[in-house]
């Protein structure tokens, strides 16, 4: 992701925090393809990463005030949109009729397996076996180079959880991928 | 370590990830086929980050942006009352200071319409009531404590605040269900006040 300071000046950020929607359509150009491929990467699908762009923006035109500046706006808006994103996991969770109270996600609760392939498969198709939370850690972690402590925290667990799915989500590509 | 047997999963990838320990280390030097795993992973991680990108719909702002206004036009509803006050809230005023309770000279038809009405009648008769039962707890000079004084003051602050926003309410023609929960609210802090009020008397009186 390039630096915000190439996306947006810094006018542009304060015009935004003031409420300007003109500045805050700049955030929402600047940042939608990165929000909306993060929920399609953790999500899996169209819809519930059009909901994570949704929701994000929503959350960043009412909250962006208190966005203090201390990092970059990214970071601040990656994190909203990985909030979202881990809600609905979270609310598909407990859809599937398992804790949704804020409890860890549950990883394996989402839809049933497919058969195991028979043939070795592309990337984009392995990452798609993959259940839901395992998918979202995997992501979280060696693309968007979260720690497996802020993971935890995020999901509601802890760093050996998302160790465990991480090392779950390798050995299934180890076998399935190409 | 022992050597003949392979790293596990997460050892490899501590390794990868730049926290693994010595003794891994050690192994993956030693060892072919960890040095080959350790490698694979490294490329599944590339071959990750450099997956092709989606292109987001271009229908999600315009959503935004409706859902955006729709919330600054009710904060406005509500913050732009304060600027037109009107004649309730004086009446309130006065009547929380302890002057004696008049009537508006002329009452707006509006205001005559909502009193004998079937929905806000009730609330609104039920609203003087406990302005009257806040006389009866009047002494000129009241003390109050320092928490009870602010807790006064905010309950006093609101219920102006009320009576500015259904002016307003009125003016503008705004929705009958507002007004009826704006008339609701103003019942409940009237109701808390006098419950402090009582608290007060109480103590004094002890």
């Amino acid at each position: 992701m390039k630096s915000d300071t190439l996306v947006l000046a810094n006018a542009e950020v304060a015009r935004a925090r003031a409420g300007d929607l003109e500045a805050l359509e700049a955030v929402y150009r600047a940042f939608q393809a990165p929000v909306y491929n993060l929920g399609r990467r953790m999500c899996g699908n169209e819809e519930d990463a059009e909901d994570v762009l949704q929701e994000t923006f929503l959350e960043v035109c009412r909250s962006i005030s208190r966005f203090r500046g201390d990092g970059s706006l990214w970071s601040w808006v990656r994190q909203v949109a990985v909030s979202k994103a881990l809600m609905l996991l979270r609310r598909e969770s407990g859809r599937a009729g398992r804790s949704s109270n804020g409890g860890p996600i549950p990883p394996d609760t989402l839809g049933t397996s497919p058969p195991e392939p028979t043939a070795p498969i592309d990337l984009e198709a392995a990452l798609g076996r993959l259940s839901p939370v395992t998918r979202a850690v995997l992501w979280l972690h060696d693309v968007e180079g979260y720690t497996h402590e802020e993971i935890g925290e995020m999901m509601g667990g802890t760093a050996s959880f998302s160790k465990s799915q991480l090392s779950r989500a390798h050995k299934r590509l180890r076998e399935w991928l190409v | 370590m022992d050597r003949t047997q392979h790293l596990a999963m997460d050892e490899l990838l501590a390794l990868r990830d730049g926290e693994g320990g010595t003794s891994s280390r050690l192994h993956v030097e030693a060892c072919d086929e960890c040095r080959r795993e350790l490698e694979r992973l490294y490329q599944v991680q590339a071959r990750f980050r450099a997956m092709p990108t989606f292109t987001p719909p271009r229908n999600i702002w315009p959503r935004v942006v409706r859902a955006v206004q729709r919330r600054r036009s009710r904060r406005r509803f509500g913050y732009g009352a304060i600027g037109l006050a009107a004649a309730a809230a004086l009446a309130a005023v006065v009547v929380l200071r302890g002057q004696p309770v008049e009537e508006s000279a002329q009452p707006s038809d509006a205001w005559v319409t909502e009193t004998s009405s079937s929905d806000m009648g009730p609330i609104i008769h039920r609203s003087r009531e406990l302005e009257s039962i806040l006389r009866t707890y009047r002494p000129a000079q009241r003390v109050y404590d320092a928490p009870t004084a602010l807790a006064v003051s905010v309950l006093e602050d609101r219920i102006v605040l009320l009576d500015r926003m259904l002016s307003e309410g009125r003016v503008v023609g705004a929705d009958r269900a507002v007004l009826v929960g704006l008339w609701d609210e103003r019942v409940a802090t009237l109701e808390t006040l006098v419950g402090l009020q009582a608290v007060q008397e109480d103590r004094v009186w002890r």
